[in-house]
């Protein structure tokens, strides 16, 4: 069980008082989770401009929604929760994409080849990083936020699993499946 | 998919131990966990930093926008009402507060120059018209209805006293201290 620190009172104090209409203590906490709401939404769509927007839109139904918020849950994740919800609206809204589920995934993983030894080491870091940059944009947002939330925003398996709104296994198998495309599409690189 | 549950420290301690033995007999194993590494170093590597300037203050502009609750509303006009209220007794006190200091400041000044000024011109008189006149002696008639001040009387010629009967007044008159 949580034990309630000074930062989880004064963070409480925010959101009642957001919750009576204070925009300004809201605002604090705008400022508070702005940064990592940002992170969620950019681990979706890949697209800065479109994760600030959607970030913002992030907050502004929070507070419209603040009454159903329940303090008995962790505010910042209710609050990357209604981000990644939004990122993946968005993002099939878009139609920019094929999502794989189960088993179709697992295929899809068997495709892949493998090889022996960290390949990426020859290859020049400005061309490795291009080359990534452009195979996450290959990946499903599912698979994306699963490793960009991992590796960049530093989330546990638990706390993606509760973000996304999906099981744990289901995170494992997401980053495993995000890992392996990007090992082989950087081997591709390595390779020619 | 374990090892990258191992990367991530986040297998049960009896599963962190048999993938970390079956690391150190298999070749192919230890090198993807080192590719798994380097692509999660590669991934914070090449995230960008958002430029969240005005972030904040965007958000709280659309959410003023928003339709509020009834509640809401009279909640925030109360909070405005009771802001402007505290600035207005603020600034009530400021102003009362110079205006108390000027009075305290300036009343020497302003007793000073009341008394001053009506001397100036007695000084005046007195000096021209006191000399010559011994106090058994007014100036003015006792009868003369028109006139302010009935009699001027003093044996000293540096301090003046008239008295004006009919009025029920007296004024005397001392000079200033060099």
């Amino acid at each position: 069980m949580r034990t309630p620190g000074r930062k989880d009172g004064d963070e409480a104090e925010l959101i009642e008082r957001s919750r009576k209409g204070d925009s300004e203590a809201f605002g604090l906490l705008v400022e508070r989770y702005q940064r990592r709401v940002v992170g969620v939404a950019l681990a979706v769509v890949h697209n800065q401009d479109d994760a600030i927007e959607l970030a913002q839109e992030t907050f502004v139904r929070a507070y419209e929604n603040l009454s159903k918020f329940e303090s008995r849950s962790s505010f910042s994740t209710w609050l990357y929760r209604i981000a990644a919800n939004l990122a993946i609206d968005f993002w099939r809204r878009e139609g920019r994409h094929v999502v794989l589920h189960g088993e179709d995934a697992d295929i899809e993983i068997g495709k892949l080849p493998t090889t022996h030894g960290d390949a990426f080491k020859e290859v020049s870091r400005s061309e490795l990083s291009a080359r990534l940059k452009q195979a996450l944009e290959e990946l499903t947002p599912e698979h994306r936020a699963v490793i960009l939330l991992r590796e960049v925003e530093g989330m546990s398996y638990d706390e993606i699993s509760d973000v996304l709104q999906c099981p744990r296994g289901t995170v494992m198998s997401r980053l495993h499946y995000a890992r392996t495309h990007l090992r082989t599409i950087l081997k591709d690189v390595a390779g020619s | 998919m374990l090892l990258g549950a191992f990367e991530d420290s986040e297998l049960e301690p009896n599963e962190m131990q048999e993938v970390a033995f079956h690391l150190a007999r298999c070749e192919s194993c230890t090198g993807i966990l080192a590719e798994y590494s380097t692509i999660g170093r590669d991934l914070r590597t090449i995230a960008v930093e958002p430029a969240l300037n005005g972030f904040s203050r965007a958000v709280i502009a659309r959410i003023d926008q928003l339709p509020q609750p009834v509640l809401t509303r009279i909640a925030r006009a109360f909070r405005r009402q009771v802001d402007s209220v505290s600035s207005g007794i603020a600034w009530g006190g400021a102003v009362a507060a110079v205006a108390v200091m000027t009075i305290i400041l300036m009343t020497p000044y302003a007793e000073q120059l009341a008394n001053r000024g009506p001397h100036s011109t007695v000084i005046a008189r007195v000096e021209n018209d006191a000399a010559p006149v011994t106090p058994s002696e007014p100036t003015m008639a006792d009868n003369d209805s028109h006139a302010d001040i009935s009699r001027l009387e003093s044996e000293n010629r540096s301090v003046a006293v008239w008295s004006e009967p009919r009025r029920d007044t007296t004024v005397i008159w001392l000079p200033d201290q060099p």
